[in-house]
């Protein structure tokens, strides 16, 4: 391995690691600054509600396609998510493996199953930026950021099938995209939207808490009986 | 710089946004990913799918770039990268009150199904107080909010208004169960309940009143209704202004704690419920009261389990299905009870789908029957709820909030349903086993006079054909002499040379307007006495009337009117004290 690939996947990734992390501590700070707001009243609704409740179930939402009607009606959609959510945490782990525990993805099995997700990853990327650009709605509300952000995914999953196989020996290019793209990731991310997934935690819970204590979570639905044939 | 370049409303929306975003509301505006998932929760989406204007995350956007701009660092960097912009001018401000009010209900159902956890209907009204603080707001909620801050309710019912229907009403129910007991109570000390009403039901729908206090004398209850502080509805909700919220919600407060009472009764009102049980503790910052605030829903079934009153479902036998305020169920979590009292009312019962939490709105919510400018596109949304009500098969829709019962009214009408709504009270009532101490006697029952209107002519003014045919009908049925006009001029002519006991006088006409005849009519001597009914389909236009130098009018309905409405308030009007009776 070259001294400009071992700088890349070690000292490169933990500087913007670093940064991110800097970033993040000011950004979650800022958000801290803002009050939040309680929830006086006597709680409302059934027995089997509470704050408590409510905050675990909505951040296990996400986990229960069938709790939300979106999720219930667009489930192609929410299987997207899930890959493409799995193939982005299995790329951020797989920058970790590669420098610093590169047995694990010695078999070949890893490997293949890890193409098999960025790939999958990659065509639920370019299907997404279809529909960003066709769908008269979604086309309105994004911005250049929410383009920008996931191309930079879609490609940077498209750069991870190459380098999942970890071998330097055949040619360091794969590995050197790779793990470039990964740190301008890691920098680029706080200032994008991609960062939701920091205020994801917050948002559900401030919703849940108000929504259990209100009896509104977790959601009770008695769904439409399907007709019978006498 | 940007600051300098802006509007004085518009610095002070931006100004105050920084005062009033709290963490979940920032939460909720950096957290959307612009994933468009919540789209097809909306009714407005559903009903205008090739306006992507309507999607809720462009109208939160709406909002979201203002923040973006001035609160936020990379919109605050890159505004162009993330879709940041500040607001600048006054048309910018009324753009924004176009989305806020006209394009949304708030009626919170696509936060539920939002997966980041976005609450837009939170930012919604917080976008909408903020423009109502700088005055940029829809006439009707101008009119509104000026007549719970100044007459103290949301429809400027006078005092001696109130007192008197409570009279009128007292009046009945003694005659009805011979039985002074049988009255209603006026602010009696230390009473177990307190209830307070919508003022809906003192205007077009005093049978609520009865029903309730009907029920309230089988069950024996040590109740009392307060002189003041009786309106729990709270456009404070609507218009986004918590200040109104906190003065409305504590006015209320006072009032049961100043009587002693142990328990707050709020009538079936969606957002009153909300606002006065959910929402009020949170704007008048006291923390919960010193009393238990329930809806009359769980008073009624707690009633029946108890074995205060006894029901009997089988005078309750035509299908019924259910409709869920969104104040009820999304926001304070109430839709389990209604049903269970439903089910021991009706003999057939029948869901509507989606339902509870998931149902959708009435579309006449988040205040927007008050916002006539805004009426064809919330009726136009209104289609998804048509159908969701048709395909129940039923003709009687129930639900436990007036607000919905006018927004049904209007959806059942303009999409010839031909269905009808009622309400939990109307049905318990209903419902109602009178034991053998209070049956009532049979004299009382049979002294019906059939044509109650008999006697009285009625002159009824409106440049709308179809009205017309509609008032002359429904009075004409009732035994009345109805004369019509279809202008200002002819309606004073008419009124000079028929002298009628009562002209009904739609506002909006070409050439001589409602408000200018209404004017001559008070400034004739001759004819100044006529009793005046408005009927209008602008609600901004009650300014006009209640502002003019002269005695205001004797009624105020706001169209649609229905028949029921239509008769209760004229009975009124002409001061006939029974429901069938000629004074
Ligand atoms: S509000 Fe929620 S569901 Fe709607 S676009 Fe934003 S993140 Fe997606
Ligand atoms: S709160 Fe209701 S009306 Fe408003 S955008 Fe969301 S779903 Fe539509």
């Amino acid at each position: 391995m070259s001294e400009t690939l071992r700088f890349v996947s070690g000292d490169l990734q933990l500087m913007a690691l670093s940064f991110m992390a800097i970033v993040y501590i000011f950004r979650i700070r800022w958000l801290l600054r803002f009050k939040a707001s309680g929830e006086r009243q006597a709680p409302s609704g059934g027995m089997g509600t509470s704050s408590f409740k409510g905050i675990v179930y909505s951040w296990a939402n996400i986990a229960m396609p069938w709790s939300m009607e979106s999720t219930r009606h667009m489930s192609f959609f929410y299987l997207q998510f899930v890959v493409f959510h799995l193939a982005v945490a299995a790329n951020i782990g797989m920058s970790f493996v590669i420098p610093y525990a590169p047995g694990l993805m010695k078999p070949m099995i890893v490997v293949r199953l890890l193409q098999i997700l960025f790939a999958a990853a990659c065509a639920i990327g370019c299907y997404r930026m279809y529909r960003r650009l066709s769908n008269p709605a979604i086309r309105l509300i994004s911005t250049p950021d929410d383009f920008f952000s996931l191309a930079l995914l879609t490609v940077w999953s498209f750069a991870s099938i190459f380098a999942a196989p970890n071998r330097p020996d055949l040619g360091e290019g794969p590995l050197m995209v790779y793990f470039i793209m990964t740190a301008f990731f890691l920098v680029y991310v706080p200032f994008s939207k991609i960062s939701h997934y920091l205020y994801y935690p917050f948002t559900r819970f401030y919703f849940g808490r108000t929504m259990g204590h209100r009896g509104v979570y977790p959601v009770k639905r008695v769904t439409q009986p399907k007709p019978t044939n006498i | 710089m940007a600051q300098n370049a802006r509007s004085h409303k518009a610095s002070k929306v931006v100004e105050r946004m920084g005062k009033k975003l709290n963490r979940q509301m920032v939460g909720s505006l950096v957290g959307c990913v612009h994933c468009g998932m919540c789209a097809e929760s909306c009714h407005y989406v559903l009903a205008n799918p090739d306006d992507p204007t309507y999607a809720p995350a462009y109208k939160a956007d709406q909002i979201r770039k203002i923040f973006k701009r001035n609160f936020d660092w990379t919109g605050k960097i890159f505004p162009w990268w993330v879709h940041a912009q500040d607001v600048r001018t006054d048309e910018d401000l009324e753009k924004l009150k176009d989305i806020v009010f006209g394009k949304c209900t708030n009626c919170r159902r696509c936060s539920l199904n939002c997966p980041m956890g976005v609450d837009f209907a939170t930012i919604n009204r917080m976008a909408r107080g903020l423009l109502v603080s700088v005055g940029v707001m829809p006439e009707g909620v101008a009119v509104v909010s000026k007549d719970q801050w100044e007459v103290g309710n949301q429809m400027g019912v006078l005092p001696q208004d109130y007192l008197e229907t409570i009279e009128w009403l007292s009046d009945e129910l003694e005659n009805e169960f011979k039985d002074t007991a049988a009255r209603i109570p006026i602010d009696k000390m230390d009473a177990d309940v307190v209830y307070a009403i919508n003022p809906r039901e003192v205007k077009y729908d005093p049978r609520t009143i009865s029903d309730a206090a009907r029920i309230f004398y089988l069950a024996g209850e040590n109740w009392t209704m307060p002189s003041e502080g009786w309106d729990m509805t709270n456009f404070g909700l609507f218009s986004g202004d918590d200040e109104l919220g906190g003065a409305v919600v504590q006015r209320v407060y006072e009032k049961v704690i100043e009587l002693r009472g142990k328990r707050l009764v709020l009538s079936e009102c969606g957002h009153g419920y909300r606002s006065t049980r959910c929402e009020g503790p949170n704007w008048s910052g006291t923390g919960v009261p010193p009393f238990v605030i329930e809806s009359s829903v769980l008073t009624m079934l707690r009633y029946i389990k108890e074995g205060r009153i006894r029901v009997d479902k089988e005078k309750n036998r035509a299908a019924v299905t259910f409709h869920d305020s969104c104040n009820n169920a999304r926001s304070c979590g109430f839709y389990e009870e209604p049903r269970e009292l439903l089910n021991l009312l009706v003999t057939d019962f029948r869901e509507m789908y989606p339902n509870r939490a998931e149902n959708f709105c009435c579309t006449g919510g988040g205040g927007a029957m008050s916002m006539s400018e805004y009426t064809p596109q919330r009726l136009k949304s209104a289609i998804i709820k048509a159908d969701q009500l048709k395909a129940t098969g039923v003709k009687v829709v129930v639900t436990s909030c007036h607000n919905c019962v006018d927004g049904l009214t209007d959806v059942i009408r303009h999409y010839k349903l031909g269905m009808k709504v009622t309400q939990l009270v109307n049905l318990t009532a209903n419902a109602l086993v009178i034991p053998e101490k209070v049956v009532v006697p049979v004299e009382a029952l049979i002294s019906v006079v059939t044509l109650p209107l008999q006697g009285f002519k009625i002159l009824v003014v409106d440049d709308e054909p179809d009205i017309l045919t509609f008032l002359a009908a429904v009075l004409e049925d009732q035994g009345a002499t109805v004369i019509q006009a279809a202008d200002g001029e002819q309606a004073l002519a008419l009124t000079i040379q028929e002298k009628p006991d009562l002209v009904t006088l739609d506002l909006s006409m070409p050439g001589k307007n409602g408000g200018y005849v209404f004017e001559e009519i008070r400034n004739n001597p001759e004819i100044a006495s006529t009793k005046v009914c408005i009927i209008t389909g602008k609600p901004e236009l009650r300014r006009l009337i209640y502002e003019r130098p002269v005695a205001p009018p004797e009624g105020y309905l706001d169209k649609p009117v229905n028949e029921e409405t239509l008769l209760t308030n004229i009975r009124m009007i002409l001061e006939l004290k029974r429901p069938h009776g000629h004074a």
